[in-house]
């Protein structure tokens, strides 16, 4: 199994210049260096900003979001996408922390939504805390939209490498080495085998999520090797429900494989990680799950967390897989967004399972006033709220991005709390 | 005190399903249970009248609780009491919405049904005291409802001690500890033996056993109904694409086909344009009247009833679900055709 080390350098300001930079935590965006990264016949041009946070900005429509990570002159992440499969695995990466790449604007089938860089949606969004690259684009004169998204992702992709390499010089904050998962077979010391299964949303164009390039629609779960997740083997190009979307960036930075690795040898062992797609037939769903049951068995995992992307369709995929790993023996956890109304009164599950155990990451429909800011930067109106972007609203939950992150990257819950009756 | 109470037509005994299509009515003094919480609320409350409307006419209008509120007040009622609906969906829908509607002009009101009942979430902010599953719990639902009706006399509101039924709700939150770290936490407790703990409580499906299979297809009434949100092109009356608030109805009498072009669906849950090429896809209008043609069925019902499931609450599913079968069973359909997407 091959060893990554995280080579970090923290990021603390960003902001836009004649050469792109990285000197003392302070990124400087080369202006014309970003926008020659997204040349391509399907898009007219590109404008690059920055938002860093505290500031009074709204991101309206963002789209996908990567973090800056380069393996050095010699290339290797994003495989599948900018970078070829079959290049050694592992080594270092390097890692602008605190730094984040994403698009934003109008995409067919992209449900709009929005980072807020101040105030309340800026707490519950992994973005409201990164010093973001903003990529506005226009869509080239005749070009259709497929084309548009993959040369924005194309864009977005190396646009976190050329990043990232400015900073392969500097002296890291810190490093970070990542443990292979525990061989099946081997002894743990008592310690239980605990590992992640991560479905992946495989519903066509704009509803997908590509590993090594390709759409994991049709293929059967398998066992995946966590150090090339982090090395961007797994992107997105899903923009469902926003707040219910796993972005590139959540990937790179897996919170599941993370938390797992941070207690391992200590509490448990961390056995590793299956990926699963979403498919959308039941009798497809059920085989999903039931052979992902077996991988993780075969595997040697006592428990498993299971996590998906999406709602509804995708509440089935989780909860189905709750189900035959507890039928099988194992353990398991689901992390799921609670749909109980705006009053928080409804029922809180579409799909259950019959047992097993479920963390919440947050109610889709509680409502959160936010407000106004000084600049908006993806659109100038808010169609979810029927107003200006940088206008004071309401919006649900679901429509920041990142806020109920099924792979558990928010710090949202929800209790039960029994409404006060009178007298 | 003076009450007036309400019970559906089967209570009244005015008959059963047979009799569910009937209107609102007035009868005098007590009937049914009535009669039971009479004694039990004691000769200090008098039950002056009993409302009576068929399940399937109250559930099908949603203005009927505003009427029957103002037979209520005609009667001289002090205090509304609705119920007990037990389980059942459409009975509970009314006597949900019934003492809504009589909060709502400042008459005092308490609906009795079970907890689980679908119609429960439309009775606002109206109490609700708890009823047994079924009619065999009837003498100890009525002994809490006759104790609600003491404590409402005394001019004090109802509490969960009372057998009101508390609304749990679920309050999102901030936490230190991310969701990931929250799940590690989790499945290690789990390992060690907790196997009651988690954030959301789980199981409590409903599972629905189908219905015996139509006798004579081929002289029933067929309906369809859809969630696949297809409305006429350019959607008159914005149904919503996510998260469905309400239902909408569509008349279809003499349509053979649903034309591309003239029909359109708007669920955001699935790329449409696939059934927007050929609406009879989703509502599969065409063939149905092809089989009506051929007397494979009796006849097509004339209208069709709409909503999107895309996201849409359970609680508001199960509600749509009470009102479409009342609305069906009320025009004499015996089966339905539910496209889902």
């Amino acid at each position: 199994m091959s060893v990554l080390r995280r080579v970090v350098h923290e990021v603390r300001t960003i902001e836009i210049g004649t050469a792109t930079r990285y000197q003392q935590h302070r990124l400087v965006v080369g202006r014309a260096q970003a926008q020659a990264l997204f040349a391509d016949p399907a898009l007219a041009s590109v404008r690059v900003h920055v938002a860093a946070p505290g500031d009074r900005t709204r991101i309206v429509a963002p789209l996908d979001v990567v973090e800056p990570r380069s393996k050095g002159p010699g290339g290797g992440a994003f495989p599948g996408w900018i970078a070829p499969v079959n290049r050694p695995r592992g080594g270092d990466t390097h890692v602008l922390r605190g730094a984040a790449v994403l698009a934003a604007g109008y995409l067919p089938r992209n449900q709009e939504g929005l980072i807020d860089m101040s105030g309340p949606a800026a707490e519950r969004s992994p973005f409201g805390r990164t010093n973001n690259v903003v990529i506005e684009f226009d869509r080239a004169e005749g070009a259709c939209w497929q084309d548009a998204e993959v040369a924005l992702r194309r864009g977005l992709l190396r646009l976190a490498v050329h990043l990232a390499d400015a900073a392969v010089d500097a002296s890291p904050d810190v490093i970070e080495e990542l443990a292979p998962p525990h061989r099946p077979g081997t002894s743990t010391g008592g310690l239980p085998r605990v590992g992640a299964i991560t479905n992946l949303q495989t519903q066509g164009a704009f509803k997908d999520v590509f590993v090594y390039g390709r759409s994991m629609a049709g293929s059967l779960p398998t066992l995946f090797d966590p150090v090339e997740i982090e090395d961007g083997a797994v992107v997105s190009g899903q923009y469902g429900h926003p707040a219910l979307r796993n972005p590139t960036y959540i990937h790179q930075n897996h919170p599941v494989v993370a938390e797992l690795c941070a207690r391992d040898g200590q509490d448990l062992c961390f056995a590793g990680v299956v990926l699963c797609p979403e498919p959308v037939e039941q009798a497809h769903k059920e085989l999903v799950s039931t052979h992902a049951a077996w991988l993780c068995r075969a595997a040697g995992f006592d428990a498993a967390i299971v996590t998906k992307e999406g709602a509804g369709n995708a509440d089935n995929d989780l909860m189905l897989k709750v189900d035959a790993l507890e039928a099988d023996g194992l353990t398991a956890v689901a992390l799921y967004a609670e749909l109980s109304g705006a009053d928080g009164t409804g029922p809180p599950l579409v799909a259950g399972p019959r047992r097993g155990a479920v963390v919440s990451t947050g109610n889709y429909d509680q409502r959160i006033g936010l407000p106004a800011v000084e600049r908006a930067l993806g659109g100038a109106r808010l169609d979810i709220a029927d107003a200006e972007a940088t206008a004071a609203v309401e919006v649900p939950t679901a429509a920041i991005l990142g806020a109920l992150s099924p792979l558990g990257a928010g710090w949202l819950t929800c209790r039960s709390e029994q409404q006060r009756l009178a007298g | 005190m003076r009450i007036v109470h309400y019970v559906n037509q089967f209570y009244a005994g005015l008959g059963g399903e047979a009799e569910a299509g009937i209107g609102p009515r007035v009868l005098e003094g007590t009937v049914g249970p009535g009669r039971l919480l009479s004694q039990l609320v004691g000769e200090e409350h008098e039950i002056v009248a009993t409302l009576v409307c068929g399940d399937d006419y109250a559930a099908s209008h949603t203005a009927v609780g505003e009427e029957l509120v103002g037979m209520a007040r005609a009667a001289g009622a002090e205090l509304l009491v609705a119920g007990p609906a037990f389980g059942s969906g459409r009975y509970g829908l009314v006597c949900a919405r019934l003492v809504a509607a009589a909060e709502a002009v400042g008459l005092p009101a308490v609906a009795s049904m079970h907890p689980d009942n679908p119609g429960i979430s439309e009775a606002g902010a109206a109490p609700v005291v708890a009823a047994g599953a079924s009619s065999r719990q009837m003498r100890p639902t009525l002994q809490a409802v006759a104790g609600a009706i003491a404590k409402l006399a005394t001019g004090a509101k109802l509490t969960v001690a009372d057998g009101r039924v508390a609304r749990v709700a679920r309050v999102g939150q901030l936490v230190d500890q991310r969701a990931a770290a929250r799940a590690v936490e989790l499945v290690l407790r789990r390992l060690a033996g907790d196997r009651e703990g988690t954030e959301i409580p789980v199981g409590g499906f409903d599972v629905v056993s189908p219905s015996a299979p139509v006798d004579k297809v081929a002289s029933a009434t067929v309906a369809l109904v859809t969630e696949g949100a297809l409305v006429p092109a350019g959607n008159p009356d914005r149904l919503e694409s996510a998260r469905a608030t309400r239902w909408l109805r569509y008349p279809i009498e003499g349509v053979d086909s649903l034309a591309s072009g003239v029909w359109e669906s708007v669920d955001g849950g699935f790329a449409t344009t696939a059934a927007n090429a050929d609406p009879n896809r989703i509502v599969p209008l065409d063939t149905v009247r092809r089989l009506e043609r051929e007397g494979v069925i009796g006849r097509l019902y004339n209208e069709l009833l709409v909503t999107v499931g895309n996201g849409t609450q359970v609680a508001s599913a199960r509600r749509f679900g009470v009102e479409w079968a009342a609305e069906l069973r009320k025009a004499g359909v015996q089966a339905a055709i539910l496209t889902a997407t």
